[in-house]
């Protein structure tokens, strides 16, 4: 039985309570029973005695009948007119013996005794019968009960008439056997007659008990018992009994007669007994019919519970198949239980289907997310592992998609998405294979079971389906892709390693513009190297091994120094000094740039503000590259490093290529105007270097043109170079831009370029770049190369 | 009770009656011409005791005349009448019945034991009483029948009255012994025995009972 089972706990709850109501009667029935059967044993005794007394009664009357039947007969009473003593003597006795007396005496009227049936009557018969002979005088006869010689009498005296009173007749018996057994059969009564003796102690006179009871009830009165009363419990031997005790006669000497009537009480219980019995099996029975009515209807309500919890711990396990099977009967609240948990069965199990859709599905185009492909990827792994096979994996980026959603908006974006899904399924060569996008533009495609050759075939029908032109809401739009490939077990053993092996290999395509790469350990070997290249780098910040550089401008009109280009170097512990071309293209793939924009914005800011302190006003210019200027955050920045320096907008140029421009226009100009808005200049920085778009370069709020320095450097001798630096400059005044010419190193070029009016130059002719902290220094020894009024030729 | 009182002192009382006789002069009236003893009887308490046997027996040996006069004691309604008899000795006692049914009469007493068995009407011959002393009649078949005769040794005999009295007359003087006799005294009780002289003259005399006087039906 274990107790924490409902079912077990109803059952025990339905058995207690019946238990409990059962006893209860039972106990209240037993007392009832008791008390009643007490009361019907005192009844009986009572009107027992009543038997009893009458008994004796009718007893005495049948004698003194039989008395005055004797003295009224005419012969008799001649003989005793006549004082015919042996007739007398004689009548006596034949009388006696036809009414059962065993004495007659004739009394005469003096009180003496006439005759007897008995020759010398007891002292103690002389005395009762002349007692009862003086009450009886002037009465018509009387009776009464005496103790004579230890035994107990009935003696009865009538007159005898004859008219008038000429003697008493008195008659007796002793009170025997017979009359106790008619009482026993008359009244169920065990009946015992005692008499004490002339010690006081009783002595049996007739009784109906057993010897061994009969000399029991003697002991166990009490000695002297002056009137009759009740005894309710008397025990003798094995037996008990209620009894009472009535005093029948006392004699003169202290002799007292009793007689004892007692009622079995186990006899006088037994029907009861019978009764509780009955009652006894009825509870048994109530018992076992509630044990089985009980656990019938725990059973109704606790095995639809089990079999919910069975299922509920299916659910548990993830398993939403177990549909619940609970009839539901007369929809009562186990029903309606089953019902709730079959709804949220159903509503977990959609729910999880659509959780694990969101975790292993791409929402927008359906194809796997990266989460199911590196399952599927591991999945087959571990198939080309048991086989001794390979597999492989594509990974692609789309070229210029980030152009394409910020130019014809994000639901064009991901139309564009979901229809190079499409075109990606269509091209899908081989049975097994899978295509996933594993976030932004990055796509996947798993190539169970295949070989290098393979791979590369799928990674060309891709690329050339990808150059298709892709048209979408009458817009068309070219892609291209950089597709990196990496197989098992070649390239790594783990879907992790796989992955990001394929990335890797995919932007080594990127570099080179739209190709397809299949990794080698040595590009992993460079990644390696940028990596701890970006670390080192960012330690360098940390720990100020940077340093700002700044490179003076020159007015070339004044000869004065009207700015300086800001610049980086970095001072390694170890290496040494670290030209800028050796890390700058790095944090620029890497983000890092950003960090180090940052660092200079703040560095020239503040060397901005020194040098104004000491009255000296320069123009500072710092590089952005293509992530500052898709960096939103910029503006903010650069107007807090001014707040904060206390400097004027137009203390701060910021450069920027041509190609960070074109990478993503849209967004470029939206940072560059909002610059330009706050007051900060603008310059192009290596102007004629990239493809750029006059039209772009109309639109942008741009303040200076700065011409690279690849033309400048020998326009002294190349003459297209010096053509086109004269165009540019011409360009640039047109459109109202200042131009600044770099990589001035001869006093040829600074009067070349003055003659073509360009506006500022720098480079080594006027100075390299120096350290921040001795640009003061070197502003105090500056001389121009040229005085203003040489210049005039 | 009573019965009791008078059984334990019946000797006693007896010696104590007083006995009071008082002038004849003052009792007798002019006009009797035979002077007589008048007895009257009283009771214990006082009250006159119809009923009740008065006689004088001669004890100063004086001669006296026999009267045997015929006496009669009848049955009638199933009751002996009178109830009350007094006879000298040797009286011849007829005993007729009037009623419808028989009776038998009887009688255990010594001084007269006979029966007449079953009868009706007159029986032929008169039962003699010739033996002084109480005979108590019974009926055999009639148990409340009682009647009592009172036999005497003395020709002056009476019954008392409704008041208790009784006239003796025709007394030769001398002395006598007055006895009365109650049938209610107890069976073995004598009669009341006292003395008086006659000379001649009337007389009364007081006689005091130690019973009670039963009503007369």
């Amino acid at each position: 039985m274990r107790w924490h089972r409902l079912e077990n706990r109803i059952v025990a709850l339905f058995i207690i309570l019946i238990l409990l109501v059962q006893l209860a009667g039972f106990f209240v029935i037993r007392q009832a029973i008791d008390e009643n059967a007490r009361a019907s044993i005192r009844d009986e005794l009572v009107i027992g005695e009543r038997v009893f007394l009458r008994l004796l009664e009718q007893n005495a009357e049948k004698l003194t009948q039989g008395a005055r039947l004797l003295a009224s007969d005419y012969g008799f009473r001649q003989a005793i007119g006549t004082d015919d003593r042996d007739t007398i003597a004689s009548v006596l006795a034949n009388h006696g013996a036809r009414i059962g007396s065993t004495l007659s005496m004739l009394i005469g009227t003096d009180k003496s005794i006439k005759a007897s049936t008995q020759t010398y009557p007891s002292a103690d018969l002389q005395r009762n019968s002349l007692e009862l002979v003086a009450k009886a005088a002037d009465g018509n006869g009387a009776s009464d009960t005496v103790i004579v010689d230890d035994r107990l009498f009935q003696i009865v005296a009538v007159p005898i008439k004859a008219p008038v009173t000429i003697g008493w007749v008195v008659m007796g018996f002793p009170i025997d056997q017979q009359l106790v057994a008619d009482m026993r059969a008359l009244s169920s009564l065990q009946v015992s007659v005692l008499v004490s003796n002339r010690s006081g102690r009783w002595q049996q006179d007739v009784s109906t008990l057993p010897h061994s009871e009969s000399d029991m009830l003697i002991q166990k009165l009490p000695l002297s018992l002056a009137h009759s009363s009740l005894v309710p419990q008397l025990t003798l031997g094995d037996n008990d009994y209620s009894a009472r005790v009535l005093v029948l006669a006392k004699g003169s000497t202290s002799q007292t007669a009793l007689a004892v009537l007692q009622r079995s009480i186990s006899e006088a219980v037994a029907p009861y007994r019978r009764l509780q019995l009955i009652l006894l099996s009825i509870s048994v029975i109530g018992v076992i019919m509630a044990i089985f009515a009980s656990a019938f209807v725990a059973r109704r309500i606790t095995s639809p519970l089990r079999s919910l919890a069975e299922t509920a711990r299916r659910l548990g396990t993830g398993d939403y198949r177990a549909t619940i099977d609970v009839k539901v009967r007369g929809g009562d609240e186990i029903g309606r239980l089953a019902e709730a948990f079959e709804s949220m069965r159903s509503g977990i199990a959609n729910r999880e289907l659509e959780i694990r859709r969101l975790a292993y599905w791409d929402p927008l185009t359906d194809l796997p997310n990266r989460v199911q492909f590196a399952d599927m990827l591991k999945e087959a792994i571990g198939q080309a592992r048991s086989s001794d096979g390979q597999c492989h994996i594509l990974m692609m980026d789309l070229d210029r998609f980030q152009h394409v959603n910020d130019v014809l908006g994000h639901s064009f974006g991901d139309k564009l998405l979901r229809q190079v899904g499409r075109r990606l399924e269509q091209q899908l060569d081989r049975a097994g294979a899978k295509v996933a996008r594993l976030g932004g533009d990055e796509y996947a495609i798993l190539l169970p079971d295949s070989d290098q050759f393979d791979a590369m075939r799928q990674a060309k029908r891709i690329q050339m389906a990808l150059e298709q032109p892709i048209s979408i809401d009458d817009q068309t739009v070219d892609l291209g892709a950089g597709i990196g490939i990496a197989g098992y077990p070649e390239h790594g053993q783990t879907s992790d390693t796989l992955l990001s092996t394929a990335e890797v290999a995919m932007y080594v395509a990127k570099r080179r513009g739209s190709s397809i790469v299949i990794y080698d350990p040595s590009i992993d070997k460079s990644s390696q190297e940028s990596l701890s290249l970006l670390s080192e780098l960012r330690r360098a910040l940390d720990r100020n091994e940077f340093l700002l550089y700044a490179q003076p401008k020159v007015d070339m009109a004044s000869g004065r120094v009207v700015g300086a280009e800001a610049l980086v170097r970095w001072i390694h512990p170890e290496k040494g000094f670290i030209g800028p071309d050796s890390f700058i293209p790095f944090a620029e793939t890497t983000g890092f740039v950003s960090m180090l924009t940052n660092w200079m914005l703040g560095q020239a800011g503040a060397l901005c503000a020194e040098l104004e302190q000491k009255g000296i006003k320069l123009k500072f210019s710092v590089n952005l590259s293509t992530r500052d200027l898709l960096d939103q955050e910029l503006p903010a920045r650069v107007a807090e490093i001014l707040a904060c320096n206390q400097l004027s907008p137009a203390s701060m140029c910021l450069e920027i290529t041509e190609s960070a421009i074109m990478d993503d226009p849209v967004r470029a100009q939206l940072t560059l105007e909002r610059l330009h808005h706050m007051g900060v200049e603008l310059a192009i920085d290596d102007f004629g270097t990239g493809y750029s778009s006059l039209a772009y370069l109309k639109r942008l709020p741009v303040d200076e043109l700065k011409i690279d320095k690849s033309f400048v450097l020998n326009m002294e001798h190349d003459a297209d170079d010096a053509k086109i630096v004269k165009s540019t400059i011409d360009l640039g005044h047109n459109m109202g831009l200042r131009v600044v010419a770099e990589g001035l190193e001869t006093l040829p070029v600074w009067h070349l370029l003055r003659q073509m009016g360009c506006d500022q130059a720098q480079g080594y002719y006027l100075s390299k770049p120096m350290p921040g902290d001795k640009l003061i220094a070197w502003l105090e020894q500056w001389k121009p190369p040229v005085q203003p009024e040489d210049m005039v030729l | 009770m009573l019965l009791s009182f008078l059984l334990r002192h019946k000797y006693g009382i007896a010696s104590r009656i007083a006995v009071v006789v008082l002038p004849a002069a003052l009792s007798l009236t002019a006009g009797s011409s035979v002077a007589a003893v008048t007895v009257q009887v009283l009771d214990a308490a006082g009250a006159p005791v119809p009923n009740a046997v008065v006689y004088a027996e001669p004890s100063g040996g004086q001669t006296v005349p026999k009267s045997l006069k015929q006496a009669e004691v009848e049955q009638r309604d199933i009751h002996f009448s009178p109830l009350v008899t007094v006879v000298e000795v040797g009286t011849p006692i007829s005993f007729p019945n009037h009623d419808k049914v028989r009776h038998h009469v009887y009688s255990f007493s010594p001084p007269k034991v006979f029966e007449l068995k079953l009868y009706s009407g007159v029986p032929t011959s008169p039962i003699v009483f010739d033996k002084i002393g109480t005979v108590v009649l019974g009926c055999n078949i009639h148990d409340q029948m009682v009647a009592y005769v009172q036999v005497v040794n003395t020709p002056y005999f009476g019954k008392t009255d409704m008041n208790g009295k009784v006239r003796l007359d025709g007394l030769v003087n001398g002395k006598y012994a007055l006895k009365t006799w109650y049938f209610k005294m107890s069976p073995n009780e004598p009669a009341l025995e006292q003395t008086f002289t006659y000379q001649g003259s009337d007389q009364s005399v007081s006689v005091k009972l130690n019973v009670k006087a039963a009503p007369v039906e």
